[in-house]
């Protein structure tokens, strides 16, 4: 275990240290937070030869740069983005190298989607909160990176019998998720607030929303026709799903993050499926987006179809790290983490 | 632990990955005491798959992995839990003693600014609004937004109304009423409720392991302390009585 510095150059509009979030944190009042991306942030330590869960950097918008004191490996997921290493292109959704003293720079296309991810083989030393390395803004635990802070990291790569610019090392089965649609689809499973607002069904299905700057990740608010109901019917404080689709006071539709607190007095009509959560975890100001409602087996059936790609690559990428003769923490990867 | 009278429990499911709990029952007070007792007895007989569980007012949100699990066995479990479980105090060993809590708070205009309102409100002098507070013996229901402490018990003649415009800023270590319940607010933030004092301890800490000492089943009492006995405490983190001696 080597101990090695990685130069925060550059950041994102916000990079935070991240994970997969907080697990039983829901029932002392705190929501599980994490990656609003997950599927990108597991692949991406996956892809770093990193157990699901491990540590890693979150960037908002922006350009994230870095520069290790040691060859490091590390892997780029998210949203489209352009990366650089020395200079030179480098590909996202891959495992590469990036030398001792080079500058790596990550550069998401702000028009395709909103975050990346970026982790690195090993482990990040970062504060916990409830056994969590993600930020809770409201508990005051930012877990902000700034440009100028040396981050560090404890790993077990050594460097690869390969030079640092030879094609890429690996041709793994990677689930990359697309962002060209103009319009993205979000599928939805009705809930029972749909039954006490008659039309809203056919009304949101048939139109399209688009996210609005006032978005952040306790919700993402949407501009586009909405219904109330008739009734002023009591609804008290209650928990709701991260995806969970409200229809405040106001005439614009909410979709909740993993950030969501409880929730009084608002209809909730749908729950955003599973699958989709991290295509909603990309969406920024501007972005356009329809709900297609589907019943609750379809749904469970597209996560199960992703976990199943996600395990695919769990074990391409553990056989890989070990034809070269780099044993990374993979053993551990179970299927809860990658799950989650 | 209370075990308060109820029967079925009503299950609905919520997204491809959750269900609401609730428990139908006329009275509100009995709703809200039966979803505290089937949560205490749900996690401690939590089903294999479930992932966590968000108390509100008079439901239970079960977050469930779909892969490790299906909706038809949540349902079951919710319902075996409701019916057959033992309340967890009264199991063998294993459940944690409730502890209690002596909690001092600065009552006055700076600390409490909607005091006023409330007395007139009830009907009574702001001396006597916390009269009534230090007189009301309190159980922290659950832990709220961001570990905020969530008490029944305040005995007043009517419940108390929310605050039509909410606060955006109120301070930490706020005391704050609403209906029966009170609230102590652990970080800057908005609300709803009314708030009636202010204490100097600190109730959560996010630099401890444990950030809160707290939890449901715990008695809270306030104990009125005037600005300069509660400047001269040194208060810190809040402990239960037990912890103090």
């Amino acid at each position: 275990m080597t101990t090695v510095g990685l130069d925060i150059t550059h950041t994102g509009w916000v990079t935070t240290f991240q994970d997969l979030g907080r697990l039983g944190s829901e029932q002392l009042g705190v929501p599980t937070g994490g990656a609003a991306d997950q599927h990108a942030a597991v692949v991406a330590n996956l892809l770093a030869g990193n157990p699901a869960h491990a540590t890693l950097l979150e960037s908002l918008g922006g350009e994230l740069a870095l520069v290790p004191d040691a060859d490091v490996l590390l892997a780029v997921t998210g949203a489209p983005a352009e990366v650089t290493v020395t200079g030179m292109p480098a590909d996202t959704w891959t495992p590469l190298v990036v030398p001792a003293g080079q500058e790596i720079r990550v550069r998401p296309d702000t028009g395709r989607g909103m975050r990346t991810y970026l982790a690195v083989n090993g482990t990040l030393a970062a504060k916990r909160l409830l056994g969590s390395a993600a930020p809770d803004a409201r508990m005051g635990f930012k877990q902000t990176v700034s440009r100028g802070d040396r981050l560090l990291l404890e790993t077990e790569f050594r460097g690869f019998s390969r030079r640092p610019f030879e094609p890429s090392l690996f041709r793994l089965p990677v689930p990359v998720p697309r962002f060209d649609e103009d319009i993205w689809t979000v599928d939805v499973v009705a809930s029972h607030g749909i039954h006490d607002i008659p039309g809203v069904r056919e009304l949101i299905e048939d139109s399209v929303y688009t996210v609005t700057p006032r978005s952040d990740h306790v919700g993402l608010r949407l501009d586009g026709p909405v219904l109330h109901p008739d009734g002023d019917a009591e609804i008290v404080s209650h928990g709701v799903p991260v995806g969970a689709l409200q229809i405040p006071h106001a005439d614009e539709l909410i979709v909740l993050g993993r950030y969501r607190s409880l929730t009084a007095g608002y209809p909730i009509v749908g729950v955003a499926s599973r699958a989709c959560l991290p295509l909603l975890g990309q969406a920024g100001p501007g972005r356009r987006l329809r709900f297609r409602w589907t019943d609750r087996e379809t749904s469970v059936h597209r996560s199960a179809q992703r976990a199943a790609e996600v395990r695919t690559l769990a074990h391409a990428a553990a056989g890989a790290f070990a034809a070269l003769g780099f044993s990374a923490p993979l053993s551990r990867t179970n299927r809860e983490d990658i799950l989650n | 632990m209370t075990t308060a009278p109820y029967g079925a429990v009503t299950v609905e499911p919520f997204g491809d990955s959750a269900v609401m709990v609730t428990i139908p029952h006329p009275e509100q007070t009995i709703r809200r005491a039966a979803i505290v007792a089937f949560r205490d007895r749900f996690l401690a007989h939590r089903p294999p798959g479930v992932l966590d569980v968000v108390s509100g007012l008079e439901s239970l949100l079960v977050e469930f992995d779909p892969l490790r699990t299906a909706l038809p066995h949540v349902e079951y479990a919710a319902r075996l839990v409701a019916e057959w479980a033992p309340a967890p105090t009264t199991g063998a060993g294993g459940a944690r003693e409730a502890r209690t809590f002596e909690i001092p708070v600065v009552f006055d205009d700076e600390a409490g600014p909607d005091l006023a309102s409330v007395a007139r409100e009830l009907d009574r002098s702001p001396a006597g609004v916390v009269e009534a507070i230090a007189d009301s013996t309190f159980t922290i229901s659950l832990l709220g937004a961001a570990m905020a402490p969530m008490m029944d018990g305040l005995k007043v003649p009517r419940p108390v109304r929310r605050r039509a415009e909410p606060r955006t800023d109120v301070v930490p270590g706020s005391v704050m009423i609403a209906g029966t319940n009170a609230i102590i607010q652990p970080f800057p933030g908005p609300t709803g409720w009314r708030v009636v004092g202010r204490t100097p301890h600190t109730i959560v800490d996010i630099t401890r392991p444990e950030p809160v000492s707290f939890a449901p089943g715990d008695v809270v009492r306030f104990l009125p302390v005037s600005r300069a006995e509660a400047d001269g405490l040194d208060a810190g983190f809040l402990l239960p009585v037990e912890d103090r001696a």
